[in-house]
């Protein structure tokens, strides 16, 4: 076997990836769009972890990516001016929190657990909506921005350099989308495919279903929310509306068109979610309705997305 | 030695009485049948026992141990695994992957992130010998929702299998099949038992399996057991006999 | 201080019975077509608008007569057109697509009738307080409150007493035994539909009476209609009037000592009905 056709897509994907901020402006780009789509492309990928590859519908991950944003904002305004710890309360905010929650909707099936996760998904908003003194309210967190990373022998401009920064969200989405990569390809990750494929028959071969589908969501929570710390980042802004259902369903749709059977798909997803938004926001008023209508047309047309019409359902 | 103990257990779905007051008790290296005219409450009792259901009712003790609330998937790592009437498998994946996710959690691997390169390569050669065994070899790479039926329920049979049971329960594993399917199936059947000395509790329709393969028959009929006994018995049975002609 | 929490009360009450007649149709949709229809916010604003529209025509009565009517219809083109297609697909499909749909009817009713708050007016006789010490006890939220019992009262006969709602029941039950017994069952989900719809609209009517218009008053109501739905039983639908009506109360009675917390608490509710009875209060076992 020379090189397999996977392969070859890998090393393309990574190529593009490492080299993009040298040639994104030339296709008319920029590099900040650059490091939006790979923001949004790992919190879809995360999603995908739970949808894609263990069968479980969630419609409100933004809440656990908006724990990421406030979790970074929020640290460097009041706590301490670092990137690397707004990093880890981000993300240890967003799983704390999904953990309880997990706990609470993993007996729930299908459209249920989406209606459950939906619901649960707004309290954080409320609560970043409410509690103006400390999270902005409906402005937002602003009055902070990123830290450059201190690496002991050189510091790493990520504030100064959109170019730096763009190279800090590749290597967290390198290392999150490397160990989600092997965890699919590990027995374990095996046994979320059996229950995408047939809960009964997983549950009868003795695999614990409740319980791997709250180790899979905790897996795919914890992503979303390093995603979340990432975009805080991006924006040196934290908007309440990154926790609403809104931005959920971009994260869900992010997945389906790009192609949820497939790792790569919901980057693709994303690329081209985030370049059309990019370019119609700036052409009109109405671009609610065209995200709504660019909704209705995926899933009439193009329910199984960009690279589930490229290959079968293959045994990836 | 009994393996299997159910005591009169009974299943009431509200008004309805699905199954009442069902003894068996099977012995170890046994293939014991359960038949009966449609509605009989035959696969409620199979649920009963794999842990689908619970009973309103009744007790089931399996080598030693009250199983009687366990949960489906603690049932089945104290060595009890089943097929369905309807064939439950993976159907996106390939036979191999089928067989590999079944070996991987019988060796005790369901939560491993990774495996070393000897497990990877013990994983591969025992799901592969389960291929052969099961008279796949040849469709191995093929995602099991495009073969046929008999080849589907072949790999099913064989997941259950990978998992080492001391226990097997097969329903209607001949269901809607042809005469050559049947055929395959009833002699993987009986190499199982004979060979592996494997128990199997059975549930049949097909009355040549039952009599080829059943060392011992259990008759249900609306819910309640109507007789026991070795294949002879059950075909001289007179109520037996009655109960089907009645049907027809 | 009573005064207040009894104001309060009857808020969240009649809050609750906004809920309860949204998730109403919510749940109706929900349990025959497996459909989570999130542009149900959507229609309550349409119906809303369009009884604004209506108005200066046919009058408040007029309006509340014909306004959820067209709601419907505009429901039931959806469903032919869109929704449809999907039944029987992966529940993520018509969740995207009535999600997108939530967006067009938002933005569409902005770009019809304008961003800002509109003025809606009931009839004077409606609007005035019936006593000076509960002022807050005005006709027309105690006629809010009579006409959500009427409607859900009408609601629960047509399910019970007429050929269509046990059609619609018994669906809900074993949709595929109801086919085998001759029902035409794309038929019956489109009718089902329109009346969810029915209801949305309805429930838009009286919310522009009582909250004024605004583009998004819709997708502030649905949020809490999922919760009551979650909180009073997944298949139920007394449970869902129940879970309306119980989380309009608990927001309404926080609102006196909480204020700030009042949204969130309904999903701390939601949280512990869950955590006590995974399948909601009235939910029958086995159904999700």
């Amino acid at each position: 076997m020379e090189m397999s056709p996977k392969r070859g897509a890998n090393i393309l994907i990574w190529a593009v990836l490492l080299t993009m901020p040298y040639w994104i402006n030339w296709i008319g780009g920029y590099t900040s769009l650059g490091s939006r789509v790979m923001v949004l492309a790992l919190a879809a990928m995360s999603l995908n972890f739970l949808l894609g590859f263990t069968g479980v519908l969630s419609f409100g991950h933004a809440a656990y990516f908006g724990l990421g944003v406030y979790g970074m904002g929020l640290t460097i305004k009041y706590l301490v001016p670092s990137t690397v710890a707004g990093t880890a309360v981000g993300v240890v905010a967003g799983a704390a929190a999904a953990a309880v929650i997990g706990l609470l909707i993993v007996r729930l099936r299908g459209i249920y657990f989406a209606m459950a996760t939906i619901a649960f998904g707004q309290v954080f908003y409320f609560i970043a909506y409410r509690w103006n003194t400390v999270t902005g309210g409906d402005d937002g967190l602003s009055g902070w921005h990123r830290q450059p990373i201190d690496l002991g022998f050189a510091a790493w401009d990520i504030l100064g350099s959109d170019r730096a920064f763009y190279y800090w969200v590749l290597v967290c989405f390198a290392g999150a989308t490397g160990i989600m990569a092997a965890l699919l390809h590990s027995p374990f990750g095996r046994t979320l495919l059996a229950i995408r494929e047939n809960e009964r028959r997983a549950r009868f071969l003795g695999i614990p279903v409740d319980r791997h589908i709250w180790l899979s969501w905790m897996i795919s929570c914890f992503f979303v929310s390093l995603a979340g710390t990432l975009y805080a980042l991006l924006n040196n802004f934290a908007d309440p509306h990154d926790l609403r259902w809104d931005q959920s369903g971009d994260f869900v749709i992010m997945a389906v068109l790009g192609g949820m059977r497939a790792f790569w798909g919901p980057l693709i997803g994303a690329a081209i979610f985030v370049v059309l938004q990019d370019y119609v926001s700036s052409q009109t008023q109405n671009w609610m309705s065209f995200i709504g209508l660019f909704f209705v047309l995926v899933v009439v047309f193009f329910p199984r997305g960009v690279l589930g019409i490229l290959h079968r359902p293959s045994s990836r | 030695m009994s393996l299997l103990q159910v005591e009169s257990v009974s299943r009431h779905f509200g008004s309805l009485v699905a199954v009442e007051n069902v003894s068996m008790s099977v012995e170890v290296g046994e293939l014991r049948a359960v038949i009966g005219p449609n509605g009989a409450g035959k696969t409620t009792f199979f649920n009963l026992i794999s842990g689908f259901l619970t009973p309103t009712s009744g007790r089931i003790v399996f080598g030693g141990e009250d199983i009687t609330n366990l949960l489906p998937a603690r049932r089945v790592w104290r060595g009890i695994s089943r097929t369905f009437q309807l064939t439950e498998v993976f159907p996106e994946l390939s036979v191999q992957q089928n067989l590999r996710i079944a070996v991987e959690i019988a060796a005790g691997y369901r939560l491993r992130p990774w495996l070393s390169r000897r497990e990877d390569a013990a994983v591969s050669i025992r799901a592969t010998d389960l291929c052969n065994k099961g008279g796949l070899a040849n469709v191995e790479t093929r995602l099991v929702g495009e073969l046929s039926h008999g080849d589907q329920r072949a790999t099913e049979i064989m997941m259950a299998l990978a998992l080492n049971p001391r226990l097997l329960l097969l329903d209607e594993p001949t269901a809607g099949m042809g005469d050559q399917e049947t055929y395959n199936i009833t002699r993987l059947i009986r190499q199982l038992h004979r060979d592996q000395k494997l128990t199997i509790v059975l549930i049949e329709h097909d009355m040549r399996v039952v009599f080829h393969l059943a060392d011992r028959i259990m008759v249900l009929a609306e819910g309640r057991m109507l007789a026991e006994g070795t294949p002879r018995e059950i075909a001289a049975n007179e109520r037996v006999q009655a109960a089907y002609l009645g049907q027809a | 201080m009573t005064q207040l929490i009894l104001f309060n009360l009857f808020n969240g009450l009649i809050i609750g019975a906004f809920y309860a007649l949204m998730a109403l149709g919510l749940s109706l949709i929900l349990n025959l077509s497996g459909v989570i229809n999130f542009a149900h916010g959507g229609f309550l604003a349409i119906g809303a608008y369009l009884a604004y529209t209506l108005t200066p025509y046919v009058g408040f009565w007029g309006a509340l007569a014909i306004a959820p009517f067209l709601t419907a219809v505009l429901g039931l083109i959806v469903e032919r057109v869109l929704i449809r297609r999907l039944y029987g697909r992966d529940p993520l499909y018509s969740l995207l697509l009535t999600f997108g749909l939530a967006f067009i009817l938002e933005d569409g009713t902005r770009y019809i009738w304008g961003p800002q708050t509109l003025p809606f007016s009931v009839p004077d006789w409606l609007s005035s307080p019936l006593s000076s010490q509960f002022f807050f006890l005005t006709g027309y939220r105690l006629f809010m409150v009579g006409l959500v019992v009427a409607a859900v009262a009408a609601l629960f006969l047509i399910l019970s007493r007429t050929r269509l709602g046990m059609r619609i029941r018994a669906g809900t039950l074993d949709l595929e035994t109801v086919s085998t017994l001759g029902v035409n069952v794309r038929v019956l989900r489109t009718l089902n539909f329109g009346l969810g719809i029915y209801l949305a609209g309805l429930a838009g009517v009286l919310a522009a009476g009582m909250l004024g218009l605004q583009p998004t008053i819709g997708s502030a109501l649905i949020m809490p209609s999922f919760v009551a739905i979650i909180v009073g039983g997944l298949g139920s639908l007394p449970g869902t009037l129940l879970g309306g009506l119980l989380i309009g109360v608990t927001a309404g009675v926080t609102t006196v000592f909480v204020p700030s917390a009042s949204e969130a608490v309904i999903y701390v509710m939601m949280g512990l009905v869950l955590l006590v009875r995974p399948r909601g209060l009235l939910g029958e076992e086995g159904r999700f």
